[in-house]
Order: C-alpha cells, then sequence, then structure tokens
C-alpha cells in the first residue's frame, strides 16, 4: 500500500515536472517582454576598474621592461620614438553575479489577491536584474545551471537554461555551486524552507566570502491568513495537509510564526553580511528591483562584507 | 393506518425511527467535510500547536435532510404498501367470513368480491380455514372449508335482490363461534340498515367478545333506494334514499312502462347531510298509470328499482250528485267530501250543468271506470239500461243514499232491497241513539281498516232482512244494521253506502276510515276486470289465502329474471318488503299482476353502526395496492445525491471545478442552459404558430370566404344555377387567369364562382355574368347589392352568349332577361366601344373584341365626345372605370381551358380568335386594375419632350 502511494507519488512528480516545464515553457516569452521592460527602466551605469588590466578599452602607454614578452609591445606607438611601449587596457575584470529564480512547486501558487504567480514573478525579476547586470558589464550566471556569461542575451540564455534542466530548476535553493569570492548571489525564493535549511544554505555559500542578496517573494495570502471555518490546507511540495477547525483561530498563531521564520532568515544573511528583503507579487516588480540593484551598487562591493544587509 | 390507505409488511421495522434523534446528535457532531485550500506556508502552520477546538457544526438544514434520508430509508425497509390488499388481522384460527349479498351491495359487488377474495387470499397463504356465509341466503349450518373451495363459492355468487335477513343467521353463527373459539370473524358490510340490523349487531356482539373482528364498512359509494312511490293527484312521487347523508348527490329516476319502454325521466338531488330525496313525475294520468317500473338510472340494484302495480293506479272516479248544483254552501255539498276523499289516489269527474242522467251517459261514454252516485234517486231507462251495462262489464257503482234514493221508487240499482223511507237515528222524535260502526267482518275488503270509535250514524237507509243480506254487508253498525252492502254483478260491483256522503246522516265522510273504504272500494276497480282480483273483495267468498305464483322477478342487479327455483308464491294481499322466498318482482297473472318490492313504503336506509361489536372499522379498498418501496428508496437517492451535491459545494466545490474567474461565465453558462430547458417548449410553440399562420380558421365560413378572396385578387363569376354554364365560367376564367399569368404582371388566383344575393362582392375587381336565358332576375336585395358594388368601382361583364344566334333589331330570349335585370339598376348611358376606347388599348391593342363569336357588339358606358384636342389621341377615356361591359361573344368559351391548358370549345374562326379573345380578356382586367391609367401614356411624348426642354 505504501509503496504504491510512493511510486504514484512519484509518478505523479515526474508528470508535474513535465508539466511544470510546459508552463514554464509557455509563460517565459511572456516573463522575457516583462523582463525587458522592466529592465529599461532601471539604468546601471558602465563601471570601469580605473586600472590597468585585461580589458577592452585604452588605458596608458608604459615603457616595455625587460623580461616582458615581446609580442606585447605596441610596435605603433614604439615607432614615434626610441622607446619601446606596452599598450596597457584598463582592467575590466567583469563582476559576477549569481542569480538563484526559485521554481519549485510552492511558487507555483497565486491567489486571488495577487496578480501572478510567485515563480512568475521570480522568473521576471530575475531575467530583468540579469539584463540590467550585463548591460551593466557583469556576468550573470545561475548556479549548478548556467555558466557566467556577459551575453547581451542573457534573458534567452537564462531562459534556455532553466528550460532545459527543468529538474534541477524546481530546487528551492542553489546547489552548492563554486562560488568565486568575488561574486554576488542573488536568491529570489519564498524561502518557506526551515529555517535551519536555509541558514545552513547561506553558510555554505557565504563560506567563500561571497556576497548575497536574497528576496523573499510572498503571496499576499500567505501574510494575511484570511481563511475562516474549517480548512485543510495542502502544501505544495512534500503534500503535508494540515486541518484547521477553525481556521480563523490560527490567524495570530501564523503571523507571529512568519515572522519568527523571516526574523530567522534575516538573522542569517545579516550575520553573513548579506542582505534580505520582501518582495510581494501584488506590489510592481520593478520597486524589487530597483532596490535590489541600489543595494548591488557599485560602492557596496569595496565597502566589503560589512556593509551588506538591507 | 390512521385512516390512510396504507400498510407495512413488516412494521417492526418503524421503530427504527426510534433510533433518529441518536443520529440527529451523531450527525451534529461529525463536522462537514473542511475546504481543502492549496497554501504553500503550510510547514509553518504544522508548527502551531493543535487547539482545542469546538468542531464547526454541519448547518441543521443539511442534518435534517440526512435524517429525512434515513427516515426514508426506514419507511422504504418496513414494506410500505398504499392501498393494501384486506388481510386477515390474526394469525391462528378460521375465519368467519360474512358477506352481505343484498341489494345494497350489488352496485358495488366486484369490488366486494375482490376484497372478499382478498381476505381469503390473505387466509389462505396463512392456512386457515374459512366459513364463508353470505348473509342474504338461509343458512342452516356454517361449515369450514379451504380457501379455494370458499373461492369458487364467491365467484359464484351474485348479489340478492332482498335486503339481508341477518337476524335470521344468528342460530348458526351462535353454534358455529361456540365452536370455533379461535375464528376471526370477518364482516364485509354493505353499511346499510333498514331498520333490522340493530337486534343482530346486539346479538352478535357478546358472541364476539374477545374475538378479533373487522367490519368492512366504508369506502365504496352508497347504495341508493328507491321508495314510497305514490301516484298523487298531481304527479308520480318516489322518495330516493340514501343510508348516509353525504354531499349533494344528483341523479336521474326512470320510469318504464310494462314493456320497458321509458315513460319520463325526472331529476333528484340530494342536499348535503340529507339521507331522502324526492322525485317527482309530471306526466298525465293516463301515463302514469302505464308506468310499472320505476328505476334510479345507472344504479344496478333491486333496491334502485321501484314496482308498481296496479294499486298505484289512479282511477278516474266520475262522480254524479243528486242534489242541486248548489255551490254556494261546499262545505254542505256532498261531492266535496267525496272529491277530499278520492283525491289521493283517483281523478274525480264531474258534469257540470247537465242532469244526472245524462252525466251518467255521458261517463259512460268515456269509458271511467268507476261511478258514483250520491242520493240519485231516479235515472231515466236508458241511462239505468246504461249502467246495468256498465256494471255487467266490469264498473264500478258506488251509490250513497240520500232522500232522494229513500224515497225512489222501483230503483233496482242496489244491491239490496231497501225499506224504503229511512231510519232515523237519535233526534227528538226517536227513542234510538245514534249508532256506532261495528268492526268490520273478516271477510270485508275493509277488513284490515281500523274501526274509528267516534264515528256516529244518525241516519240510513235499511235493508229488507233477507238471507243474503249478512253476505252482501261490508260494514254494519253496532246494531247489525247494515252500512255498506255490495253486490257482484257481471263482471262489476254495486256499492251501496246506506248514508250520504256528506255529514248529514254520519261523521263517516270526515272520518279517515272513509278515505280508506274508498279507496278499497276503488281498488276492486283496479284490474279492470274486477272479478280477477277483485273477487276477493266479492261478497260471500274468502279473501284470504289466495296464493300468487312469481311471473318475473328482479335480479340483485334490478334486471328482470325468470323466477329462480327458491321463489315461491306468496299471499295476494302481501304488502311486506321481498324476501328470500318472495324475491321481488311481479306475482301473479298478467291482468292482476302483484309487485314486490325491495321496500315497504315506509322503510328508511340508516347507516350501519358496527359500534357493539367494538370491531376494527376498516374502508374496502378500491385502488390497486401499490409497492411504495420503489418511490421511496427513488427519494433516498435523490436525497443522497443531494447530499453529496451540497457537501461537495459547501467543501467549495463549484470554485474548485471552475475556477475564480469563470465562475461567473459558468453561472451564466448554467443560466442559460436552464433558460434553454425552460423556454425549449415556448420556442417550439412559436414556430408551431409561425407554421400555423396561413391556415387561420376564423370558424365563420363568410368570414374565412373574405380572408380567402382578398388574399390575393381573384377573378369572379356569377353562379347562375346552370352546371354546365358555371362549369365553363369557371374554366374560361381559369383560362384567362392562366394567360394573365403568363402575359402580364398580373397573377391572380384561382377564380371564384360567387351567388350575388349571398356573397360580399367587393373583393373582387371583375365580375363575369354568364346571362342564360329565362334565368330569374335577382332579388332587389341582390340588385341593390351589385348597384353599390358597380356604383363603387367594380366592373361586371354581361355575357348574353347569343351572338351567332341573334337577329340583328330583334331582342334575344338572353337579351330580354338581359333588360330584366339591368332594368332594376341604374345603369349609365351606354355605347358600342368605340375605335380609341382605352379598352382597346389597355394592354393589347384591339380592333375587335371577339369571344368565342365574333359578330357581338360590345358595349361599355358611353365617354364623353373627344375634343378637339383629344382627337388627335390614340386613346381616350372617362375619369371612371365603365362599370358595364355587355357582350354577346360568349367570351368564357373562348376562354375556357381544361386543366392541361388545352381550349376546351371552338370557336368560330380562326385559332388566332382565341388569342384575340384571351387579349380582349387582358384588356378588361387591365382596364379594370388600372382605369384611365393607359390614357395618360399619351402623354408621354410631350412629357418627354418638356424634360428635354
Amino acid at each position: 500500500m505504501f509503496d504504491l502511494a510512493n511510486a504514484e507519488s512519484r509518478e505523479d512528480h515526474a508528470s508535474r515536472l513535465m508539466r511544470d516545464g510546459e508552463m514554464l515553457a509557455a509563460a517565459l516569452p511572456r516573463l522575457v517582454l516583462e523582463a525587458r521592460r522592466v529592465a529599461a527602466t532601471v539604468v546601471h551605469g558602465l563601471h570601469g576598474r580605473r586600472r590597468a588590466g585585461t580589458g577592452e578599452n585604452f588605458w596608458q602607454f608604459r615603457r616595455f621592461m625587460n623580461g616582458e614578452p615581446a609580442a606585447r609591445i605596441d610596435w605603433r606607438r614604439s615607432g614615434r620614438d626610441r622607446n619601446l611601449y606596452v599598450r596597457e587596457r584598463e582592467w575590466e575584470a567583469a563582476h559576477t553575479v549569481w542569480i538563484w529564480p526559485d521554481c519549485s512547486a510552492s511558487m507555483q501558487f497565486v491567489s486571488p489577491l495577487a496578480w501572478e504567480t510567485k515563480r512568475d514573478r521570480c522568473l521576471v525579476i530575475a531575467f530583468a536584474l540579469a539584463e540590467i547586470m550585463v548591460r551593466g558589464g557583469e556576468r550573470v550566471g545561475i548556479p549548478g545551471i548556467m555558466r557566467p556569461t556577459a551575453s547581451r542575451a542573457i534573458i534567452d540564455r537564462m531562459a534556455d537554461a532553466l528550460l532545459a534542466l527543468p529538474d534541477l530548476a524546481t530546487a528551492n535553493l542553489p546547489p552548492r555551486a563554486p562560488v568565486s569570492r568575488l561574486s554576488e548571489v542573488v536568491i529570489l525564493s519564498d524561502c518557506l524552507v526551515p529555517a535551519e535549511t536555509f541558514g545552513e544554505e547561506i553558510r555554505g555559500l557565504a563560506a567563500t566570502g561571497s556576497r548575497g542578496h536574497v528576496l523573499q517573494i510572498n503571496d499576499p495570502i500567505e501574510e494575511t491568513f484570511p481563511y475562516k471555518g474549517r480548512v485543510e490546507f495542502e502544501e505544495l511540495e512534500d503534500k503535508l495537509t494540515i486541518t484547521a477547525g477553525r481556521a480563523e483561530t490560527w490567524r495570530d498563531d501564523y503571523i507571529a510564526r512568519l515572522a519568527a521564520h523571516r526574523a530567522a532568515l534575516r538573522r542569517d544573511c545579516d550575520t553573513r553580511g548579506w542582505s534580505f528583503a520582501v518582495h510581494r507579487t501584488d506590489q510592481p516588480p520593478a520597486t524589487a528591483i530597483l532596490a535590489l540593484h541600489q543595494r548591488m551598487g557599485p560602492g557596496s562591493r569595496d565597502l566589503g562584507p560589512a556593509a551588506g544587509g538591507a | 393506518m390512521l385512516g390512510l390507505p396504507l400498510a407495512f409488511a413488516s412494521p417492526l421495522v418503524l421503530f427504527a425511527l426510534a433510533a433518529l434523534p441518536a443520529l440527529w446528535w451523531l450527525l451534529r457532531l461529525v463536522p462537514p467535510r473542511p475546504r481543502r485550500v492549496r497554501f504553500p506556508p503550510t510547514r509553518i502552520l504544522m508548527d502551531i500547536a493543535p487547539k482545542e477546538e469546538t468542531p464547526s457544526h454541519s448547518p441543521w438544514w443539511l442534518t435534517a435532510l440526512r435524517l429525512l434520508l434515513a427516515a426514508l430509508i426506514i419507511l422504504a425497509m418496513a414494506g410500505p404498501m398504499w392501498n393494501p390488499p384486506a388481510a386477515t388481522g390474526g394469525a391462528r384460527g378460521p375465519v368467519l367470513l360474512l358477506l352481505d349479498d343484498g341489494w345494497p351491495s350489488a352496485a358495488t359487488f366486484d369490488q366486494r368480491q375482490r376484497v372478499a377474495s382478498e381476505i381469503i387470499a390473505s387466509a389462505e397463504s396463512a392456512g386457515r380455514a374459512v366459513a364463508f356465509v353470505p348473509t342474504s341466503r338461509p343458512v342452516v349450518d356454517i361449515a369450514l372449508e379451504t380457501p379455494g373451495t370458499v373461492r369458487e363459492r364467491l365467484r359464484s355468487i351474485d348479489p340478492l335482490p332482498h335486503t339481508p335477513d341477518r337476524a335470521a343467521l344468528l342460530p348458526a353463527l351462535t353454534k358455529f363461534l361456540a365452536a370455533q373459539p379461535e375464528a376471526e370473524v370477518v364482516w364485509l358490510a354493505d353499511g346499510t340498515d333498514t331498520g333490522r340490523t340493530k337486534a343482530f349487531i346486539d346479538q352478535l356482539a357478546p358472541l364476539v367478545t374477545g374475538r378479533r373482528v373487522t367490519v368492512f364498512d366504508t369506502g365504496l359509494a352508497q347504495p341508493l333506494a328507491l321508495a314510497a312511490a305514490t301516484n298523487t293527484a298531481g304527479g308520480f312521487t318516489a322518495k330516493v334514499l340514501r343510508p348516509q347523508g353525504g354531499p349533494a348527490q344528483v341523479g336521474r329516476v326512470r320510469a318504464l312502462d310494462g314493456r320497458g319502454l321509458p315513460l319520463g325521466e325526472s331529476a333528484f338531488a340530494f342536499e348535503a347531510g340529507k339521507t331522502e330525496a324526492d322525485v317527482r313525475f309530471d306526466l298525465p294520468v293516463e301515463i302514469r298509470n302505464e308506468i310499472t317500473r320505476l328505476d334510479i338510472a345507472g344504479e344496478r340494484s333491486a333496491g334502485a328499482v321501484q314496482l308498481i302495480d296496479s294499486r298505484w293506479a289512479r282511477r278516474t272516479v266520475g262522480v254524479v250528485s243528486g242534489a242541486s248544483t248548489d255551490v254556494a254552501q261546499p262545505l254542505l255539498s256532498p261531492t266535496y267530501y267525496l272529491g277530499r276523499a278520492l283525491e289521493p289516489f283517483a281523478d274525480i269527474r264531474t258534469v257540470e250543468g247537465a242532469s244526472p242522467s245524462d252525466a251518467i251517459l255521458r261517463f259512460i261514454e268515456s269509458r271511467v271506470p268507476m261511478i258514483v252516485l250520491t242520493d240519485v234517486g231516479t235515472v231515466t231507462p236508458a241511462a239505468r239500461q246504461a249502467l246495468n251495462r256498465f256494471i255487467d262489464g266490469g264498473g264500478i257503482l258506488l251509490r250513497f243514499a240520500g232522500t232522494r234514493l229513500a224515497g225512489a221508487q222501483g230503483d233496482d240499482l242496489v244491491p239490496v232491497r231497501l225499506r224504503r223511507g229511512g231510519r232515523q237515528l237519535g233526534g227528538a222524535l226517536s227513542w234510538e241513539t245514534p249508532q256506532a260502526l261495528s268492526p268490520f267482518g273478516r271477510e270485508s275488503p275493509f277488513a284490515d281498516i281500523a274501526v274509528p270509535a267516534d264515528v256516529r250514524v244518525r241516519r240510513q237507509v235499511l235493508a229488507e232482512p233477507d238471507g243474503l243480506l249478512a253476505d252482501k254487508t261490508w260494514a254494519q253498525l253496532a246494531d247489525g244494521t247494515p252500512l255498506v252492502t255490495a253486490e257482484k254483478r257481471g263482471q262489476g260491483l254495486l256499492v251501496l253506502f246506506h248514508i250520504t256522503a256528506d255529514t248529514a246522516w254520519s261523521d263517516l265522510p270526515l272520518s279517515g276510515a272513509f278515505v280508506d273504504m274508498l279507496k278499497r272500494i276503488a281498488g276492486l276497480s283496479a284490474a279492470g276486470k274486477p272479478g280477477a282480483e277483485g273477487v276477493a273483495g266479492a261478497p260471500g267468498q274468502a279473501r284470504a289465502a289466495e296464493r300468487v305464483a312469481p311471473t318475473r322477478v328482479l335480479d340483485g342487479y334490478g334486471a328482470f329474471i325468470a323466477p329462480p327455483a327458491t321463489a315461491k308464491p306468496i299471499p295476494s294481499d302481501w304488502r311486506d318488503a321481498a324476501t328470500f322466498d318472495a324475491p321481488p318482482g311481479f306475482y301473479g297473472p298478467a291482468e292482476g299482476t302483484l309487485a314486490v318490492n325491495v321496500l315497504t313504503a315506509d322503510e328508511r336506509l340508516k347507516p350501519l353502526d358496527a359500534g357493539p361489536l367494538s370491531a376494527t372499522i376498516e374502508r374496502y379498498r378500491l385502488g390497486e395496492p401499490v409497492d411504495l418501496r420503489t418511490p421511496l428508496l427513488v427519494a433516498a437517492l435523490l436525497l443522497l445525491l443531494a447530499d453529496g451535491l451540497i457537501v461537495f459545494l459547501i467543501a467549495g466545490g463549484l470554485a474548485r471545478l471552475i475556477g475564480p474567474r469563470r465562475r461567473v461565465a459558468a453561472s451564466l453558462i448554467l443560466a442559460a442552459a436552464a433558460l434553454t430547458l425552460m423556454g425549449g417548449h415556448d420556442a417550439d410553440a412559436q414556430t408551431r404558430r409561425n407554421q400555423d399562420r396561413p391556415v387561420i380558421s376564423t370558424g365563420n365560413a363568410t368570414d374565412d370566404a373574405a380572408i380567402r378572396a382578398t388574399q390575393s385578387t381573384r377573378l369572379a363569376y356569377v353562379v347562375t344555377g346552370s352546371r354546365e354554364i358555371d362549369e365553363v365560367s369557371r374554366a374560361g376564367l381559369e383560362g384567362l387567369t392562366r394567360f394573365l399569368s403568363a402575359r402580364t404582371a398580373l397573377e391572380p388566383s384561382q377564380p371564384q364562382g360567387v351567388d350575388i344575393a349571398r356573397d360580399e362582392l367587393a373583393f373582387f375587381p371583375v365580375l363575369y355574368w354568364p346571362v342564360v336565358a329565362g334565368a330569374e332576375e335577382p332579388s332587389p336585395q341582390a340588385l341593390l347589392k351589385l348597384d353599390a358594388y358597380m356604383k363603387q368601382g367594380g366592373m361586371v361583364i354581361f355575357d348574353t352568349r347569343d351572338a351567332i344566334t341573334a337577329r340583328p333589331g330583334q331582342a334575344s330570349p338572353a337579351q330580354v332577361t338581359l333588360r330584366r335585370i339591368l332594368a332594376g339598376l341604374d345603369i349609365p348611358e351606354l355605347e358600342a366601344v368605340p375605335r380609341d376606347h382605352v379598352l382597346a388599348r389597355a394592354f393589347f391593342i384591339l380592333r375587335e373584341f371577339p369571344g368565342r363569336y365574333t359578330d357581338g357588339v360590345t358595349w361599355v358606358e358611353a365617354i364623353p365626345p373627344a375634343t378637339d384636342e383629344e382627337t388627335a389621341r390614340p386613346a381616350r377615356a372617362s375619369d371612371s372605370v365603365s362599370p358595364i361591359i355587355i357582350t354577346a361573344n360568349d367570351l368564357a368559351s373562348a376562354w375556357a381551358v381544361d386543366r392541361q391548358g388545352n381550349p376546351l370549345l371552338p370557336v368560330q374562326g380562326e385559332a388566332r380568335q382565341r388569342e384575340l379573345a384571351f387579349r380582349f380578356g387582358v384588356n378588361i382586367v387591365m382596364y379594370a386594375l388600372t382605369g384611365n391609367y393607359k390614357t395618360d401614356q399619351v402623354h408621354v411624348p410631350a412629357l418627354l419632350e418638356r424634360l428635354g426642354n
């Protein structure tokens, strides 16, 4: 009996994944457009590193030093006098941003109070942010799914990657991908995993010294809990169910617990120098992106980990 | 059960209904199924400690619904049965089945038999013996039988025509019940008590105490009975009876003569709550005397039949008074008392202003069966001879004494020899006191009349004592002197009252006995031949113990049958109700039948009161038994479905099913579907109505014809009455109609024949009138109508059809007829159609106007002479259409075609002539329809010219 039920649930899971993938594919063009529209409203200034390094733009000519490979000599400049010059370019080591859109089942939820599902909102924010970052010269990747790239078609790349690996993409939190010290991690999720799991994840990601931002995306109904009477609540991922005899009496408890959960998340983030913010799907996505972008601003990096947080 | 025709196969199951309150409590406890919502942060909810919650209750109506569901199932399990078959109540011992099979049960005997057979079946299934007792039959011993045998017997019996004499069963019942202490009693009663049942019930009650007794009483239609038929002076009356005063009820009673032919019918009406209703036949006395049977129409029972014999017949009695006709003091007139005494059973005739002898002769001439002479002394020899012949021939002569009779000499029309002079009793000159009457002798016809104690006779005529006097005496005074004597002469009877018919000599005319005596005497004339039945009253003969055998009797349903073997002869003075041995019917020879009826005149019906039996009173069930299990279970199933649906809806099923945003759309769709279902019928009806529209019928022939005539343009012809000519007219106009349809824009419908006198003409633009030589001219009204038609724009084509036979200058017969017709009409001046008349231009250009012939001249209303300006024009017309065209060319014959369109009749000239005739027809129709429009066409060139400039 148990095996049967289990098998069935696995079967169910697989088919649901496929269905989710299809739904995602169907929703993506709309989300991409929306993301582009949102991204266009946010201007991300190009920021050079103000020092010589590998880059596109000319930085300075300097005298050739012995021992350097002769190939570096800029013969055109060197031909104007007796010295040998080397053309140096400004260092433009791109900033890597890892964006993690949570596409788990719990994100596939929309209440009558919201406009769209949490997942859709999450993807819009992720795409828009990626577009803005790439436009700003950063490299954007999805942990475990897509390597960082600065391609102009970043949105399409991300969408393709998400579609190609739907199974991986349904995880709540990013896999433990190698995240370099200097990269930034943006986690877009409803953060409904237990606070311990979440804290551990953040710890793992922040262990390399990377900075991060957590944006908790919630449906308004998850905050207001307007249920009454006898209600059976069903969780979408693990199929947990609980029945409230009179749901209205649970409201205060629930809201308190939700606040406590958020406080725990925020604490976890704060200790690692990460920022934590909450976004509700009944608010426009642009505000969330602006705030997020603000926090990821160029200055913040130089301030070091201590400057993180919202 | 509670007066409802409802029974349960296993009533014990009903105790489960007591568990419903417990179920109520349980259902209140169990909460409804929760609403299921998807909620991502459920994990957080898991941390909330389970609360002590009072469960949310189900709504009360849902609980009630479920209780009803449970109750329905319990009821269904109990095996309910509507109109359950009658059944015995107990389980052991034999069943004593009493079945009332007298006349009250006849009308509904089938139902009673069915109930009885149901009881037998019930006993059979319980393995019980049955004792079957039909209560109308004499029973010596009651035996137990197997149900099968009883069923056979039940099937074989028919209702009997008399009132069941239940009391006669008591000895046998007593014996049986003593022998069978466990016997259960079932009595299928007829619910009717004619007064003899109370004793039966009272005596039965102690016998059945402690037993299970079931009495089937009501439930069937009440029996109706007829009784107390009386032939009164004004009409024949009878009473319709019913045992219980139910709601108002009406019906009819038929009166039939001896051959079963209906003589009359009369209605009766029970008022609500009344058990008697009067019915009355207002028929002439001769017809009333013919009535031998009254019955209630539609009521099949012997009780609803009243047989009438000669005792009911009303005699005609001629009364002749010897006293001078002094009407100033009617109370002193002997005829007054006679009239009052005879009135209830006889019709009295008197002759005003004639001598007694004349009156006697006239009565005998008019065949009056009984003549009363009051104090008539001498009559003329002719009258005496006539009276003798009258008596010999069977008439009854009743004489009253008086001073004239007492003084008359040689009067042999008396039964005994009289001592002339009379006898005065009492008074100043007499030692004797007024005498009372002595009791009537046993052999007297008055034997059963109570002797009035207060009657005193003060004066009488005395009879000569004589050996035969005692035999001839029917009544005498206390001192033995005769008061009434009678003698049979030939076939008739001569009766003498030795007193006057008024109160001068005695008080007798004031007493009721006088009426009875007269009635008895009149009754002796009843049979017309007093010798046959009247022998009973004849002096010197024993009148009792004469027995008459039944000739025709009624069966239980009130139909005449041959007497059954059980019917026995009855005494001829039988006045009781019918019994088993003496079934109702006619007894005795045909000329003096005695009718025995089911009910005597004073019997009334009462409802049966089975109260003393302390029995279970049941009703007869009429309907077929209906097993209610299926409907109950179906209802329970529907409730179950409804419950499921409600639970589904409460748990938010609908929202889940159709989604929040589509809810509105879905409800719209539902509403639309409902509307479609409801509106479907209407839509159908509308479709039908639309289809029906072309065949509107007003139900009025005139209106229908008008509607037909006005639906499209039609040509019409006048129906002349000659079939041949009418057919040619019709065919001709048919041909013209076809030609018009083929050649012009006008497409007329089928031509129609009209009757000038009857039909409305206004619908037809052209009327073709073939003039038949010598035809009758129309009525003035028809001519007025025709005139109006022509004045209002109609056109009539008169066709004399005689161009080939008419001699010039000589009026042909048809022309003469036409002149006669036209003489009544206001006809304008006529002229032969001029060349430039618009008639020659209206559609085709014509030079001549042929029909079948070409010679005739065609006349139209003269148009004013052409002015100078007009001469140049090709066509001329007056301002209106000529109301008349007269031709002799027989147009219709030229136009006439058969169904295929082939010409029917030859024309005088070549085939071209027919074409020209058609063209002329077209021109006529166009002229009639368009008037002088064509003449206006001549202005076209001028108009064009002006437009060009």
